[in-house]
């Protein structure tokens, strides 16, 4: 049952799995699930494992369901309705037959089975349009069934409901905020934030410094006292290089910049540096470009540990990149090409990510940012980039 | 009669607790499915508390770990307190047998919900802040539903399922077999009218004007940007209650712009300072 919709799931980019579709068959044969709004509420829970997906999922949902929800009754759905209806008849003989404006005495004299099919008939004449009134199928009848109700088997019977239905809920797509496309945002400051502070490899104070516990337990006339001691491990160093030059990096420049300050306690040292589009013979410490220029070279010196974090949008003419002289600021006609001095920062500091705005689908078309992509490894510069940019700055090796 | 004791009692919310429907299907398919439940959203959106209410509701008992950083699985199964054993071995004045290990082995918090008589809710609140060797190893011990205690090479077997909660904090994955393990859901910010029915359940009593002063302007100051840790519920209810205990106070200096005791809205000195110019320009407009 709903593997079609399952797959669907699975093409449009939701992470399903088979598991969770088997335990979804599991929750339908407990019976737990007897109406679409449920079907919609649980398949969400069972199948889908961020609200990042939840918007995904809405579309799906509706892309899927809506054709059930929206189209007429059909004739085995009637023949349910009819089959409950002669339940209702054994029940209640008058109402029904008061409900429908015939004689009970008439039928009362037919076979079960022709009265299936009669109420079958009567259902289909009146599936066309028979609004108020206390008809079978209509709506706001005082009849139980019919629309606004729901048929034995739970599915709804058309028309629109009175309850909030769940392709309806599926259509206000609550949770479009929640998709974490594109680039990073000022609101999304905090988070980025908590992701950052993961770049401090600390664990637990779970070694025993065995001279401390010694002279403790001396100092404690032998009773033992165990003096633990957190791993060693230094905290980072890190250096931001920021391409500030030109308009498209403009919005993305102060936020990675507050948002590295915020985190600054959390490194030992933290240096930012700027650059135009990419990196020549020096960069500078203030944002003009101007007045505080280092030698790479001198990067040299630099502990080989420190984090390399470049952030850039990497796309401009390939001769800035390739060419002796390419640069576009003529004070800094290097005499070599900025690919090797790319390269040399990359041999400098093994520990190096660049960090891009730009949108994934941009990155195949632009060039250059293809060449600089296998210098350096790059980053979206959105959360899960972010998040992967600094699992990577904390590994090992 | 005994047919009904058998069915699994369905949630359906608690005294200081509201529920919206949605959330109650899940919970009770969770419960069902005997699965785990994650429930992620901002803070302030009622993932813990919906714990409590569950465990209030279905009447079972409820046990939480809070997990930390630094926390170690093991922690949260058990603890072999060697210290008290080296201690009794040299005084020798408790009435423990030095000899028997596991005299010295204390059930933590998953340990104490599977050794537990009747079922339990296990909340284990800010999975987010462990590692993810903790959070993997952890969904382990909870599809198993038992674990060895090393020390002694003995199995504990859960005698009752627990309804595990889960809360995480961060807008970031957990781990893959993580999440498969688990059912989910994001609780969403309460709407306007939801927020109503909250205040309404926390204060009976409330006047009309007054509530819906308080809401209006605490969604106002929610929607100043720039804020690091914006009002959520607890804070609104803290401040209602605030208001309500000064004599001074109506429901029309809200109308005007005035906000009284921001601190009890804004945890951090920097977010007030914000908060307080951004209210500033409010009213001169």
């Amino acid at each position: 049952m709903f593997i079609q919709f399952f797959y669907t799931l699975r093409d449009r980019g939701v992470p399903v799995t088979p598991t969770s579709y088997l335990r979804l068959q599991k929750a339908l044969s407990m019976g737990l699930v007897t109406s679409l709004e449920d079907f919609y509420t649980v398949a969400r829970a069972l199948l889908v494992k961020s609200e990042r997906h939840f918007d995904l999922y809405d579309q799906v949902f509706l892309h899927h369901f809506r054709g059930v929800e929206l189209k007429d009754p059909e004739t085995h759905e009637l023949t349910d309705i009819a089959k409950a209806l002669l339940e209702e008849w054994l029940k209640d003989p008058a109402g029904v037959a008061a409900a429908f404006g015939v004689d009970e005495k008439k039928l009362k004299k037919m076979t079960p089975e022709e009265l299936i099919q009669y109420f079958l008939d009567r259902l289909k004449e009146q599936t066309e349009a028979h609004h108020g009134g206390n008809r079978w199928i209509g709506t706001r009848g005082t009849s139980p069934v019919g629309h606004s109700g729901y048929h034995p088997e739970g599915m709804r019977v058309g028309g629109v409901s009175r309850n909030r239905s769940a392709v309806k809920v599926a259509m206000d797509r609550r949770w479009r905020d929640y998709s974490q496309d594109g680039p990073l945002t000022q609101a999304q400051l905090g988070e980025a934030l908590k992701r950052l502070r993961r770049m401090v490899p600390a664990g637990p104070k779970d070694l025993v410094n065995v001279d401390k516990t010694i002279r403790e337990t001396l100092r404690n006339a032998g009773e033992i006292e165990i003096v633990f001691d957190r791993r060693l491990t230094d905290r980072l160093k890190v250096i931001l290089m920021i391409d500030n030059g030109g308009w498209s990096m403009e919005p993305y420049v102060e936020i990675v910049q507050t948002l590295f300050s915020y985190a600054r306690s959390q490194f030992k040292d933290l240096r930012t540096y700027y650059f135009h589009n990419t990196v020549y013979d020096v960069v500078w410490q203030d944002a003009q470009r101007y007045y505080r220029p280092e030698r790479l070279d001198d990067f040299a010196l630099r502990d080989p540990e420190t984090r390399l974090i470049l952030l850039g949008d990497a796309s401009m003419s390939p001769y800035e990149l390739m060419y002796a002289g390419g640069a576009i600021d003529y004070t800094q006609r290097s005499t070599r090409p900025s690919i090797d001095r790319l390269k040399f920062l990359a041999g400098l500091f093994r520990h190096a990510v660049w960090l891009n705005p730009a949108s994934l689908w941009e990155w195949d078309r632009v060039r250059t940012i293809g060449i600089v992509r296998q210098i350096f490894p790059m980053y979206e510069l959105t959360l899960d980039g972010l998040e992967a940019a600094v699992r990577r700055l904390v590994a090992k090796n | 009669m005994k047919e009904q004791e058998k069915k699994p009692r369905a949630f359906r919310g608690a005294s200081k607790y509201v529920l919206d429907e949605e959330l109650a299907k899940i919970v009770n398919i969770s419960i069902a499915l005997e699965m785990p439940l994650l429930l992620k959203g901002e803070p302030g959106t009622g993932k813990t508390m919906l714990a409590y209410a569950i465990a209030e509701s279905l009447g079972m008992p409820l046990l939480t770990l809070n997990v930390k950083s630094s926390m170690k699985l093991v922690e949260a199964l058990y603890q072999y307190d060697t210290l008290t054993r080296l201690n009794d071995s040299r005084f020798g004045d408790s009435k423990r047998d030095v000899s028997d290990i596991e005299a010295y082995i204390r059930m933590g918090k998953i340990g104490q919900s599977f050794v537990a008589d009747e079922k339990t809710v296990l909340l284990i609140d800010e999975i987010d802040k462990a590692d993810a060797d903790f959070q993997d190893d952890m969904l382990d011990v909870l599809d198993q539903m038992s674990f060895d205690i090393i020390e002694i090479d003995k199995t504990v077997r859960a005698k009752n399922r627990p309804v595990v909660i889960i809360t995480s904090n961060a807008k970031k994955d957990l781990s893959d077999p993580f999440l498969g393990r688990c059912n989910f859901h994001h609780i969403a910010f309460p709407e306007p009218e939801m927020m109503r029915r909250i205040v309404d359940v926390h204060f009976p009593k409330l006047s009309e004007e007054t509530a819906q002063a308080c809401i209006q302007a605490f969604y106002r100051l929610r929607d100043i940007g720039g804020v690091e840790k914006k009002p959520a519920t607890r804070e609104l209810i803290n401040w209602i209650r605030a208001l309500r205990s000064d004599p001074d106070f109506r429901p029309a200096l809200l109308q005007r712009g005035d906000v009284p005791y921001l601190g009890v809205l804004y945890k951090k000195s920097s977010d007030l300072t914000l908060a307080a110019r951004a209210i500033a320009r409010l009213r001169r407009q």
